[in-house]
Formats: C-alpha cells, sequence, structure tokens
C-alpha cells in the first residue's frame, strides 16, 4: 500500500460552531492505481485530499486519525519533512491552473525550478527535462512553450503545463482534484488520456477527484463516494456502476440523463439538497432525501463496513 | 407538430463583433468575430439546444438574441418583426416577451434585495398591477417553480443553488414571455440538484407554452431538454438537427468528435464507443482559419476544405451540415 488513510476527521472551528467536513474517512491505494473520488460540493472529497498533502493550514482546523505514505505517518509530521514529500513524491493537480501558475514566469522557468528545488541539477539540465515533459504532454511545440507566460496559453494547455510540472519529480502518488472540470469535454477526453498514459509509463498511483460519475467510469480502478463527509459507498468501478447499492449512488446515477437510448420523460432527480456541516442529522446524513430510509437511519449513522464493495446502508446490511 | 409551428425568433445571417484593443496596443485595433453569419430559427413550442465548446460563440449568441448586445450584421425577427436594429424604447415593450435565465444566480441576483422583491421587479416596470395583485403574483410564482410561500422575504445567500436558480426562473417567467433563452440554467448546480431544474424547466414549458433556447455544455442534459439542436463551432453553426437524430448520427466530424468525447457511465466493461480525440486547440476568433474553420482539426480535411468555406445546407430534410463531406445515411 503506497497510501493508507484511517479514519481521518477534519474539522473546523467557525462562528457557527463545529463545521465536520471529514467524519470518519478510511481508504487504502496500492502502486499504479486510479481511485476515483465522487461527490458534490461539501461532500469533503476536496478537504480529505488537502489533508492527506498536509496543505490545510488553517489554525481552526482540528485533523485526526493517521494517514500513512509509504508506511510513514504524516499527520503531525513537521513541514519542512512535508515540503520535502510534497511536488517530488506527492504531486497535485487543481481544478484551476491558472492558480496553480505564477503569471509573471514563463512556463519553462515554473517547472524547471520545481524540479530543482527537489534534485541536485543543473540549470540547463533541468531545461532539458521540461522539454522532454512537455513533450510528453503533448505540447505541439514544447521548445516554444518553454518560454510562453501562463496567459498566452489556452486552459487545456495550461492543465497540460500543471501535469507536466507534477510529473517532473516522477511522482508515486498524484493527487488531481478536479482537473477537468473547468475544461471542455474534448480537451477532457485528452487529459484523462494523459492520465492513464502517466499510470502506465510510471506506475504511480492517482487519486483522482470529480463529481462527474462518467469521468469516474472511464478512469478509475477503484471508486468512493462521499457524501457530507463520510463515505457512503466504496468497491470496484465495475462493482459501483454495475451494482450500485447506496441509495445515493442509485439515486445520483438515475438522476444523470443519459447520452443515448431512450430519454426519459421526467428524470429520477433527488429531492431536497445536500445538509449543511454545521446541522448534520443525527443519523444517516442522506436520510432526509432517502426514498428507502425507515427507523434506525433516524438515530444512527451506518458503518460502511470492511468489505472491498461496501455500502453505508441499514437497508443493505438488512438485505 | 412542433416543425409546422409558426417561427417566433429567427436570425437570418446575424454577425457579432467585438473590437478590442485600441490604435495604441501592440497589434492596433481587432476584431472578434464572436458570432458570424447565423441563421437559426427557433419554431413556437420547441426547445433549441445550443452546443459547442467555450467561446465558440453561444453565450454571445444568446445575449443577442435577447438584445443584450447590439447586433453587429444581419437580420433578429421575433414573430416576423426585425427587432435587431430596435432602439432600446421601442424594445421595451418586447423585454416581457423575450426573457432571460443566466448561469449563476448568485451573480445575477441582487445581495441586498429580498428575493420577493427580485421577482416582483418586473411586475412593477412592465405592468400596472397594484402592490396587492403583485404580491398574489409573486405568491403564484414560488409556488409554480417549487419554493415555499415564507421565501419571499429571505435573501439570495439564504437559499442553496439550486433555489437560487429557481428564484432566477420566477423571476424569467413572471411576466409570461414567450421565449426564454437558458444561458447554462444548470452547469452551476450539483448533480443531484440538476435533475429537479431540468424537471422544472420542462413542467413550465408545458404548463406556460414556453420556447426556450437552451444553452449548455453538458451534452447529455441538452439531450434531455432539447427538440432540436444547433452545434457551434467558432462562431458559426456547423450543424443543426432534431435533437434524436443529431446525437445519434452526428453528420459534422466537429459534432461526432465532440458526442464522442463525452465521458458517460458505462456498465459494460470496454465498451463499444469509439472516441475521436481532437488534436490542437479551438483556434482563436481573432484569426479564424481561412475555408473551414475546423479543418486544422478535422480528421478528414482534403485540400479543399482548406480553401473553400462549406455553407450550412439542407442536407436532409431538417439537416442542416457545414461540410464539404457530411456523414449522412
Amino acid at each position: 500500500m503506497i497510501l493508507s488513510v484511517r479514519d481521518l476527521r477534519v474539522s473546523f472551528r467557525t462562528e457557527d460552531g463545529l463545521v465536520r467536513a471529514i467524519d470518519g474517512v478510511s481508504f487504502d491505494l496500492a502502486e499504479g492505481e486510479i481511485l476515483g473520488v465522487v461527490g458534490e460540493s461539501g461532500s469533503g472529497k476536496t478537504v480529505s485530499l488537502l489533508a492527506v498533502m498536509g496543505l490545510i493550514t488553517d489554525p481552526n482546523a482540528i485533523i485526526e486519525g493517521s494517514i500513512r505514505y509509504k508506511g510513514r505517518e504524516l499527520v503531525g509530521l513537521p513541514a519542512r519533512e512535508l515540503r520535502r514529500l510534497r511536488g517530488n513524491e506527492i504531486a497535485m493537480i487543481f481544478q484551476d491552473p491558472m492558480t496553480a501558475l505564477t503569471p509573471v514566469y514563463t512556463i519553462g522557468w515554473q517547472i524547471a525550478e520545481q524540479i530543482r528545488a527537489h534534485q541536485n541539477i543543473s540549470k540547463s539540465k533541468a531545461l532539458e527535462r521540461v522539454e522532454q515533459l512537455l513533450a510528453e504532454v503533448n505540447f505541439p511545440n514544447p521548445h516554444e512553450a518553454m518560454s510562453r507566460y501562463p496567459h498566452q496559453l489556452s486552459g487545456g494547455m495550461r492543465q497540460r503545463a500543471v501535469i507536466a510540472m507534477a510529473l517532473s519529480c516522477n511522482p508515486a502518488l498524484l493527487v488531481a482534484d478536479e482537473p477537468t472540470t473547468a475544461l471542455d469535454v474534448t480537451v477532457q477526453a485528452g487529459i484523462l488520456d494523459l492520465v492513464r498514459k502517466l499510470r502506465s509509463t510510471h506506475n504511480s498511483a492517482v487519486v483522482f477527484i470529480t463529481h462527474d460519475m462518467g469521468v469516474v467510469s472511464e478512469l478509475a480502478d477503484r471508486v468512493m463516494v462521499m457524501y457530507a463527509g463520510r463515505v457512503v459507498e466504496r468497491g470496484s468501478r465495475s462493482e459501483l456502476f454495475s451494482d450500485p447499492q447506496h441509495p445515493y449512488t442509485r439515486a445520483l446515477l438515475g438522476s444523470i440523463p443519459p447520452l443515448t437510448g431512450e430519454k426519459p420523460r421526467r428524470l429520477p432527480a433527488i429531492p431536497g439538497s445536500p445538509p449543511s456541516l454545521l446541522r448534520l442529522p443525527q443519523g444517516c446524513a442522506f436520510g432526509p432525501r432517502c426514498p428507502v430510509r425507515y427507523e434506525p437511519c433516524v438515530a444512527t449513522k451506518p458503518d460502511l463496513g470492511t468489505a472491498t464493495h461496501a455500502a453505508a446502508c441499514f437497508r443493505v446490511a438488512q438485505a | 407538430m412542433i416543425d409546422n409551428n409558426e417561427p417566433v425568433l429567427e436570425t437570418r445571417s446575424l454577425s457579432k463583433r467585438f473590437s478590442i484593443g485600441t490604435r495604441f496596443s501592440a497589434e492596433g485595433r481587432r476584431t472578434v468575430h464572436a458570432v458570424d453569419n447565423v441563421s437559426l430559427t427557433v419554431r413556437r413550442g420547441e426547445t433549441v439546444g445550443l452546443v459547442g465548446e467555450s467561446g465558440c460563440g453561444k453565450s454571445t449568441l444568446a445575449r443577442c438574441l435577447v438584445r443584450l448586445y447590439d447586433i453587429t450584421d444581419g437580420e433578429l425577427l421575433f414573430e416576423g418583426d426585425d427587432i435587431a436594429s430596435k432602439s432600446l424604447s421601442e424594445l421595451r415593450p418586447l423585454r416581457r416577451r423575450l426573457q432571460m435565465v443566466f448561469q449563476d444566480p448568485s451573480a445575477s441576483l441582487n445581495p441586498r434585495r429580498r428575493v420577493g422583491d427580485l421577482v416582483a421587479e418586473p411586475l412593477r416596470i412592465h405592468t400596472k398591477l397594484s402592490s396587492a395583485e403583485i404580491k398574489k403574483r409573486v405568491a403564484e410564482l414560488f409556488d409554480l417553480v417549487g419554493l415555499l410561500p415564507d421565501h419571499v422575504m429571505r435573501y439570495p445567500h439564504e437559499f442553496s443553488g439550486g433555489q437560487r436558480q429557481r428564484v432566477g426562473i420566477a423571476r424569467a417567467i413572471a411576466l409570461n414571455p414567450d421565449v426564454v433563452v437558458l444561458d447554462e440554467p444548470v452547469s452551476a448546480l450539483d448533480v443531484s440538484v440538476q435533475a429537479q431544474i431540468v424537471n422544472l424547466l420542462a413542467d413550465l414549458q408545458e404548463k406556460l407554452k414556453l420556447t426556450y433556447v437552451f444553452i449548455a455544455h453538458d451534452l447529455s442534459v441538452v439531450r434531455q431538454v432539447s427538440t432540436r439542436i444547433a452545434v457551434m463551432y467558432l462562431g458559426s453553426i456547423v450543424e443543426e438537427g432534431p435533437a434524436e437524430e443529431v446525437f445519434t448520427t452526428p453528420a459534422h466530424p466537429y459534432s461526432q468528435a465532440l458526442i464522442s468525447a463525452v465521458p458517460i457511465v458505462e456498465t459494460t466493461p470496454g465498451g463499444t464507443r469509439k472516441r475521436i480525440i481532437l488534436s490542437g486547440d479551438v483556434p482563436s476568433p481573432l484569426k479564424p482559419p481561412a475555408g473551414c474553420r475546423f479543418h486544422p482539426r478535422c480528421p478528414i480535411a482534403v485540400e479543399r476544405c482548406r480553401t473553400e468555406r462549406p455553407e450550412l445546407k439542407e442536407r436532409q430534410p431538417g439537416r442542416k451540415v457545414a461540410c464539404h463531406f457530411p456523414t449522412l445515411a
């Protein structure tokens, strides 16, 4: 296991009370595996990965649980040690490439800086490596692109540059947070292809966060569905998509309009909206919107259990 | 049948150009051809879906349709009457019949006013209703879009994204418009909430006999709501036809690539879909390529495509394609 997260809890102290962003998340990631994390806004998918990266610096945040990277505990690790891992062994790609790049330096400079921060090589060697990397992420003219500033590139090209930066040190773990959400579908298709290629050439493990079920079903080996700070279902891609168990997963899959075949007159929509993390129900967080809720759901939170394909639902456990 | 309904909104060779830069900037004054020679007919009761990538001009076209932008060239007919060059005061009586819903409800609703006021505003401007009548109408509208009566006193920030979009919709339909132009109405919403709004829009269309122009980049949502589809690329329509036909047998190579790129949930592993990955990026509308504008990225482009620009022509009944070599059955 390259990454093991156990019972991770992240809360934020706010004026209105304690916001439980993550409430007991556990998962494992093996080498060369792509884990898809799906959920809506506020489900905790981003916060859980920020915690893994040690990027939650808010003094009001309370982080509990264990995050082990190659057997080494990351929670409580000094910032200096973390910095040595981040960008080197663990790399990230964010949703908006414009905020991940500085506008005042060229693409080539920025990627070379990243390489030189972690490896002891000369500037010219680093620049050679940058050109290789840009070619690897399908820049049509890598040499020319190195002297470009971020604003001179299109959104898709910027995201490619960020990916090139993330790959610059051959990371063992790549965390991608909605990397294609801001992009057009035709550009997205190219980026997804790239992520797949990386996994096969570098054998990197990838955690891919998205709200798009379609993207997950194309890319991920295993999938984790999150709702209101908890994992409600996990399983392999085929288990999850051909046999979804949790009422939320089912409803979510049902509410996506189909691209082919017969089109429903009305979409089976999920009533209501996701709960506020300040006022989570005592029982199952999906309970108030769930079509099959019954008495046990109101008082206690269902557990996920330990099976490879598992759903945190009393109805599923009962069946 | 909708096909025989009279056109309610029609564009003829409509173009919108923006000038950018000044004579002092490095490249001098330049012109962006945001919408280029678009002819589109919207018939009463139908939903025309406009799809295309960012920068293809779909939002600009939408804003031209309701005359939020001045039109550079061409005609815009509303019930046969050219409104392309009408003055603002001449347009005012038409505004109530042509409404728009925007993508980001938190940006289009004034945060300092109660939502009841926001929905009442068009009624105050365009009708002579008394305040009691306005109050009654607002309550009716809230009920229609699925908001509770006591919500009128709240401020926009007190709502979730989905509810805010309901407010935006209530405001757009307050004056019983004929046509509603929806610019990415569900894109900012969570997946589980999107379906609610899509259903609401379908219900309202049926109840109020609305005509929609629906813009979205999410193709599966567009398919769900549209009767007809127009695919745009770099300011022009490259394909137009009945929604089902365009989705099952796209004729233009760009539509084919666009539809094949949508990731869908496949329950059978492997899947049978063939994906066309386009090389390169959408060219800048500042200097569009000569000939067919899609040719630098087109997998089947030949010499002719580089020089001769294909016209949007009816190739089969109801199906228009702008390509020298369309794939048609």
